[in-house]
């Protein structure tokens, strides 16, 4: 108990620690802008879309003044730092909104189809890496690192053009975005209450099944060439740490016992390739995370994402852009942690020892 | 030499090096191959009568057909070869050196100096490359914002001063362009690369310090830069190697893709998907306009295959113990 509660502590400081020095980073970065383009960040939470440009400066200068944005970088940083944990994220010209009800809003789309991915690529990969490795240098080890090859190298945007091609245009069975026009006025209206933001579930909950359905086939092309693109990643290195592990004397000992080579396999050299597969997890999720960005860009899914490419035209948004970029990392951490704690299921070492 | 002979013994490791000289020779080769439009020289290569808005199919003066502007997709392809595998090894090379350095620093000292450098690393490790690509883009933006500057409609700059709109200067212009001329995809990723380096390189000099050699050296007092470059580096740096032969083609792949959806400098790769994917949308235009997406998906996958095959290979002849990944 005493272990859980220490590993906890230590992924609680690491967290704080990254997102502290990230923050600094990026409040440095804004910090080498004028005063006026930093008072954006700490514009109030209603701020009126429609104001005209002596009450927008008006209000750019009285920012200046109560936020003291000629201060030195600590006072501002600070005063920042309160701002962003009471979830002031500062208001996005472009979007016209305030950046953290934006990302609230948008962020269960993006996990609607992140969910999605795992379910898909995560059985794929280890099945397919195990296989390949057991039946190394034989033909399904052939096909698999064939396949893998062309799934790393292929880019998602072809993967994108052929599925809807096929399923979107000739097919119709799936489309892009995220739900039909025919279903929007409802999913928008009252009567349909949000339980958890993913569409997929709350249809059900809503006894509304055609939403569901129907954000199914909306779901299915971008959770399909993510889990391409990650099933290669995970299965390669399923492949190569099964292959790493089946070398030692422990599987030619459990071998030796008559143990079924599937149990072998699945219960000894996969299980003692878990740990290593947990730490490269968690150092690539921030690159998952880039291309689930990409994915939800390609097939115009009203994400998160949706506000980079907003701020990625030649139009001055701070906010956007660091609120994004804070976003992202918090996910990533999230992320890190999550399988931090499972790494302390797949690796007993760690009870003892730290 | 035992590692040339393994790395000599199978096929995939003739192949890899194959598909990797013939990109190189085709990147050296592109004007040969392709000479540029003297008038207009650049991957865009106009070639016949720009008033037919359909993709035409390979002719004479363009071997593997044009793009609906009647850009030579043979053009866009050779060229491209050369921007693409410039982007890799540059990026790559700089993110192995600045990654290499710091590995190679902090296991050497160890200590709180390597306590920090690796916890530096993994902080950045945090930062998902898009994110840092927008970051940057913002502050050009937000930078030329301040000099009055904005583009219209048609990404035209112009400059607001005193309420009169007016067109920049020359001077301006030529400064407008250099900033706009940093690739914000290429900052992001060396910036956002270099970790893996430095990890790989951290725990592969830890293993080389505790050898005799190294501790023979220290003892006779041999400097530490020495030390570190011309007795542990050469003994370190094979898994670096690994890892740089296949982030190339990662790199141009995932580039090529930044691009498509509008993020970061056009590359001709990019330039002709994204010219030519209306046409893949038309009926039977898979079959009909194949020229529009098929050779630059086919160098795509083949350029990342390469760089993995070679990895592969690089890795089995100099590291026999470990499996190919």
């Amino acid at each position: 108990m005493r272990f859980i509660f220490r590993r906890l502590l230590r992924i609680v400081a690491r967290f704080v620690l990254t997102l502290v020095v990230i923050t600094v980073l990026l409040y440095g970065s804004v910090m080498l802008t004028p005063a006026e383009t930093r008072a954006t960040l700490y514009m109030p939470k209603n701020t009126s879309p429609r104001m005209t440009e002596e009450k927008w400066q008006e209000l750019l200068e009285k920012m200046i003044e109560r936020y003291e944005l000629n201060a030195p970088f600590h006072v501002q940083y600070l005063h920042w730092l309160g701002r962003l944990v009471q979830g002031n994220w500062g208001y996005s010209p472009t979007l016209q909104e305030d950046v953290f009800s934006v990302i609230i809003r948008r962020t269960p789309a993006t996990a609607e189809l992140t969910l999605l991915a795992f379910l898909i690529f995560i059985p794929l990969g280890l099945l397919s890496g195990v296989v390949a490795a057991s039946k190394k240098n034989r033909a399904p080890d052939h096909a698999f690192r064939l396949a893998a090859f062309v799934a790393t190298s292929l880019p998602p945007m072809i993967f994108a053009i052929l599925l809807m091609v096929i399923f979107y245009i000739d097919l119709y069975w799936f489309a892009p975005g995220r739900l039909g026009t025919a279903l929007q006025p409802l999913v928008s209206s009252a009567e349909f209450k949000q339980y958890t933001g993913f569409l997929t579930i709350d249809g059900l909950l809503n006894h509304v099944p055609q939403v569901s359905v129907d954000a199914l086939r909306h779901l299915a092309m971008p959770a399909l060439t993510l889990a391409i693109a990650q099933w290669s990643i995970l299965g390669r290195l399923t492949r190569a740490l099964v292959i790493e592990e089946s070398q030692q004397e422990y599987v030619a000992a459990a071998r030796a016992r008559g143990l079924p080579e599937r149990k072998v396999m699945w219960n000894h050299a996969l299980r003692n390739a878990l740990p290593p597969l947990i730490t490269n997890s968690m150092l690539s999720a921030a690159t998952m995370l880039t291309g689930i960005f990409v994915v939800e860009i390609l097939f115009n899914i009203p994400g998160v994402s949706s506000i980079a490419v907003k701020s990625m035209a030649y139009v001055p948004d701070a906010p956007a852009a660091l609120g994004f970029a804070i976003y992202s990392v918090v996910v990533v951490l999230l992320l890190m942690s999550v399988l931090d704690l499972i790494q302390v299921w797949a690796d007993p070492r760690l009870r003892w020892s730290s | 030499m035992r590692a040339r002979s393994r790395f000599f013994k199978r096929g995939q490791n003739y192949l890899g090096i194959f598909l990797v000289a013939s990109f190189i020779l085709v990147a050296l080769a592109a004007p040969l191959l392709s000479p540029n439009d003297p008038e207009n020289p650049g991957p865009v290569k106009i070639v016949g009568n720009t008033r037919k808005l359909v993709p035409q199919p390979p002719s004479d003066l363009a071997p593997l057909g044009t793009l609906p502007n009647q850009a030579s997709v043979f053009h866009a392809l050779v060229w491209g070869t050369r921007s693409a595998l410039g982007f890799g090894i540059l990026v790559t090379l700089c993110a192995a050196l600045i990654g290499t350095l710091i590995g190679a620093v902090g296991a050497y000292f160890g200590g709180w100096l390597d306590h920090f450098l690796m916890w530096l690393s993994d902080t950045f490790l945090t930062f998902p490359v898009i994110a840092a690509i927008v970051v940057i883009q913002q502050l050009v933006t937000i930078f030329l914002h301040n000099l009055g500057i904005y583009f219209d409609y048609w990404g035209v700059p112009m400059v607001w001063q005193n309420g009169s709109i007016s067109a920049v200067t020359p001077p301006i212009a030529a400064m407008i362009d250099r900033l706009q001329s940093i690739d914000p995809v290429l900052i992001a990723f060396i910036l956002f690369s270099w970790m893996y380096y430095a990890r790989v390189m951290n725990a592969s000099m830890r293993r080389v310090k505790q050898m005799d050699y190294v501790l023979a050296a220290r003892a006779s007092g041999v400097p530490a830069r020495r030390i570190i470059f011309r007795y542990m580096l050469p003994n370190a740096i094979t898994p670096v190697i690994v890892l740089a032969s296949r982030d190339i083609g990662a790199i141009v792949v995932l580039q090529t893709t930044f691009s498509f959806i509008g993020i970061g400098k056009t590359s001709p790769w990019s330039m002709v998907l994204t010219l030519g994917k209306d046409w893949m949308f038309a009926p039977k235009g898979l079959t009909t306009y194949w020229w529009v997406f098929f050779p630059v998906t086919l160098a795509l996958v083949l350029f990342g295959i390469a760089w993995n095959l070679v990895g592969d290979s690089l890795n089995e002849a100099l590291n026999p113990r470990s499996p190919a990944g």
